[in-house]
């Protein structure tokens, strides 16, 4: 089992139910989830979190401006990100990756990816 | 010819054509009044398509949380039976367990078709993931559906023509990607994964 503390941001019930699921099954047992940017910053001002995943098209606020609007805070600046979404432009990726996300994943995805992700970001930002 | 003459012909020639344009005006409004009712009609369906669509959305999300809460039930049973196999292993003697025994391949068996179902189960729950892509499908035709019912107010705005009530209802936020598709094929997460180790490379060399 992980020590590592999630937050799954996404606005469907749906996906954040799958995403928690997937990631008990990889031994993350550990999970909060938000329905979007807005309610992520919240939580995560009350409850230190060390991992981040997020959807991007998000009611409130999306999760570009989520993940800008948490980089230009000095006490999540270095949290690791994941963006999980259906946006495969070339161009979306490169906006999420200047917006500071650390990977990215295409909806739908499998579990196996989803866990490699988690690794290759905890490796570089040199936390697995 | 007298000067008079030829200024009454003019003011003759003047009315007559007032006359025409005057009835061709008044033909014009006829048709526009013609028009108004199907357009009027065609705005006020949208709403409901709107509405049928958004039920297409909520139904299925119920439907897919149905499925998930059976997902989730079968795998905690097949967890259970997991640990269960575990305990019996643990409370018979080990005879039991010995070589090519009927019991051993008995339990393995078992254990293979636990694997099997558990697997099954969670495959099930990744397919589900298509509910979130036609939700935001949906919401791209609804919100192009909205569009085509501001057009139609506004033909009705231009023409000067009754608009009827006024849709003052709150329109739901919608955040949706307008390309977002359902797919199987594993190049598109290995397309972005090349197109994340070039960025990172070029990163690095700056």
């Amino acid at each position: 089992m992980s020590s590592l503390k999630i937050l799954a941001v996404d606005d469907s019930p749906t996906m954040r139910r799958i995403i928690v699921n997937t990631l008990k099954r990889a031994g993350y047992e550990d999970v909060t989830e938000a329905s979007d940017g807005k309610d992520a910053i919240a939580k995560m001002k009350v409850e230190p979190f060390n991992f981040v995943i997020t959807d991007w098209n998000m009611p409130e606020m999306d999760g570009l401006t989520f993940v800008s609007q948490i980089r230009s805070l000095d006490e999540f600046k270095d949290m690791p990100i994941l963006m999980v979404t259906t946006r495969s432009v070339k161009d979306d990726i490169i906006e999420a990756m200047k917006a500071g996300v650390n990977n990215y994943i295409v909806k739908p995805f499998t579990p196996e990816t989803l866990s490699e992700k988690i690794n290759q970001v905890l490796k570089s930002v040199g936390r697995s | 010819m007298d000067k008079s003459i030829r200024v009454d012909d003019s003011a003759k020639n003047i009315h007559a054509e007032l006359r025409h344009l005057a009835d061709s005006i008044s033909q014009i409004i006829k048709g526009i009044r013609v028009a108004q009712e199907p357009i009027a009609d065609s705005r006020n369906k949208v709403p409901q398509a709107t509405k049928q669509l958004e039920k297409v959305t909520q139904q299925t999300a119920m439907a897919t949380h149905r499925v998930l809460d059976m997902v989730e039930a079968i795998t905690s049973r097949e967890g259970e039976i997991e640990t269960q196999i575990k305990e019996l292993r643990r409370v018979l003697p080990s005879t039991y367990f010995r070589n090519n025994s009927r019991v051993k391949r008995i339990v393995e068996r078992i254990c293979v078709n636990v694997s099997s179902n558990q697997n099954d189960a969670y495959a099930i729950m990744d397919a589900l993931q298509f509910q979130d892509i036609t939700s935001q499908q949906v919401d791209h035709a609804i919100s192009l559906l909205e569009q085509v019912e501001n057009r139609l107010k506004d033909v009705l705005v231009g023409l000067q023509l009754d608009v009827g009530p006024e849709n003052d209802v709150k329109r739901k936020e919608r955040a949706y990607d307008p390309n977002a598709h359902f797919s199987n094929n594993s190049n598109e997460q290995s397309e972005v994964d090349e197109l994340l180790n070039n960025l990172t490379k070029e990163k690095q060399n700056n």
